[in-house]
């Protein structure tokens, strides 16, 4: 397997890393709604949280340049917005600009609307990132267990986890053949190709997870997985938690 | 398609989340009466497999490229319950993992690309492939023409969201998603039909699974 980017630093050690995976969920989901709540152009907020979560980001120890490029992802999504904003015609126009045929102008409300998005955005982005980087996937499923997710969702999240390297390998060997047995031609045949290795890769992984059942079924499968691992819910736990959520309010108490 | 967190608003958030939640404890009580334990672990790697699939690109118009979202594909394969775990898993997979797609704004993506996405997927086909009295060139257009469909009314609902928020104008954003996916379909639609079609020539069995 020649890919790690599924929680490639959760096997860091820091304070992050250590809490409790129910405790980094709980107040990943405070932050986001907080930030979310933020009314607009309350920048001093915004700032605020940024500041909240890159202490936490230097105190999980994780590489800064991996997770500035992880939190690029939204940018696809900024962009089509963006398009969308000389059409926000109400308000004060910032600047007008001849674009060939149109007449486009930029308002400042247009802008605010994609400044506000973008920055909310990206706080919840990073604070996303922190929690995906810092926990195993295995004990963040365990945790969502206990916090009361369906049982079929946290089996199949457990499946899905286990074999998809083993298909995202195989995916890659597939890509490997076709590129290497010169792919091009029109575009209907390049679709018809990656159907057809789709098809094959359908029906590769599910005679793959009927073996899968059967051999768990004749090792005592019961619908249940056990592990040794229990998660615990320490002090530091309960002092982490209630002392972010008061410094999540603070603003709202201070500047409103 | 994948919204992240700040792109809409909270109540349109919330409400993603409550209907998601709702459909998905549904879809838990269906499928665990009409499959039991013995899909779980296949439903497990049909989600790896989805996500497997999404990583093959194909070219749309003037060098971007899009991606499956396999909705269609999983509901025709499954039933469109199945479908909504399965979607629901992968883009839970890519929140917390990949954040493709923001945790609050979970519930929205789920509906959009989860639940509208596999129904309208799955109701189409079956109408389609009834059209043609069930036969192979049938599901096959069927097929194609669900995906199309999903694609382009998981974009309406996406620019619905969006446009409530206040995030877009809804007059300009609603045209120009609808155009943009409509072509995005097309890819999703073949791609979903020559898949059908390499199905229905090594392994029909394996499409009339959900009627069992």
């Amino acid at each position: 397997m020649k890919h790690s980017f599924i929680d490639q630093y959760s096997g860091l050690d820091s304070l992050i890393h250590r809490l409790d995976p129910r405790t980094k969920f709980i107040t990943s989901l405070a932050f986001i709604v907080a930030v979310v709540l933020t009314p607009a152009s309350n920048w001093r907020v915004f700032a605020f949280y940024f500041c909240l979560i890159a202490v936490l980001l230097v105190i999980s120890k994780l590489p800064p340049l991996y997770v500035l490029k992880r939190s690029l992802v939204i940018f696809p999504f900024v962009l089509m917005i963006a398009i969308f904003i000389p059409f926000f015609k109400q308000g004060e126009v910032a600047g007008s600009y001849n674009i060939w045929l149109w007449q486009v102008s930029v308002t400042y409300s247009g802008l605010l609307i994609l400044a506000n998005v973008v920055v909310k955005a990206w706080l919840c982005i990073l604070s996303l990132i922190l929690l995906s980087s810092a926990t195993k996937l295995a004990d963040l499923l365990k945790g969502l267990k206990q916090l009361g997710v369906p049982r079929v969702i946290i089996l199949i999240l457990s499946f899905m986890y286990r074999y998809v390297f083993v298909l995202v390998d195989e995916v890659m060997r597939m890509r490997q053949a076709r590129d290497s047995r010169n792919f091009g031609g029109n575009r209907l045949y390049q679709l018809r190709t990656i159907g057809n290795m789709v098809g094959t890769l359908f029906i590769r992984s599910y005679e793959r997870g009927e073996r899968v059942y059967v051999a768990m079924l004749s090792r005592g499968f019961d619908g249940e997985v056990r592990t040794l691992h229990k998660l615990s819910f320490r002090q530091v736990d309960a002092y982490f938690s209630t002392t972010f959520c008061l410094i999540l309010i603070l603003p709202g108490i201070v500047w409103w | 398609m994948h919204i992240p967190d700040g792109f809409v608003s909270t109540p349109v958030a919330a409400v993603g989340c409550v209907v998601a939640a709702g459909c998905i404890a549904y879809a838990v009580k269906a499928t665990n009466k009409k499959m039991g334990e013995r899909q779980i672990p296949l439903m497990g790697v049909l989600a790896a497999f989805i996500f497997a699939a999404q990583m093959l690109n194909f070219p749309i118009a003037g060098g971007t490229s899009g991606h499956l979202i396999g909705a269609t594909l999983a509901a025709i394969l499954l039933g469109p319950w199945a479908g909504v775990l399965i979607m629901t898993c992968v883009l839970g997979v890519q929140c917390l993992v990949f954040q493709d797609g923001g945790l609050f704004a979970l519930g929205a993506n789920i509906f959009n690309m989860g639940i509208v996405a596999s129904f309208i997927g799955y109701y189409v086909y079956r109408g389609g492939a009834s059209l043609f009295g069930g036969r192979r060139p049938g599901k096959l257009v069927g097929g194609g023409l669900a995906a199309w469909s999903s694609v382009l009314i998981a974009s309406i609902a996406c620019a619905f969201e969006l446009g409530v928020s206040g995030t877009v104008p809804l007059g300009v954003a609603l045209p120009a998603m609808v155009g943009v996916h409509a072509l995005i379909g097309i890819g999703e639609g073949l791609i979903t039909a020559a898949v059908l079609g390499l199905v229905l020539a090594t392994r029909a069995d394996l499409l009339e699974l959900q009627k069992a």
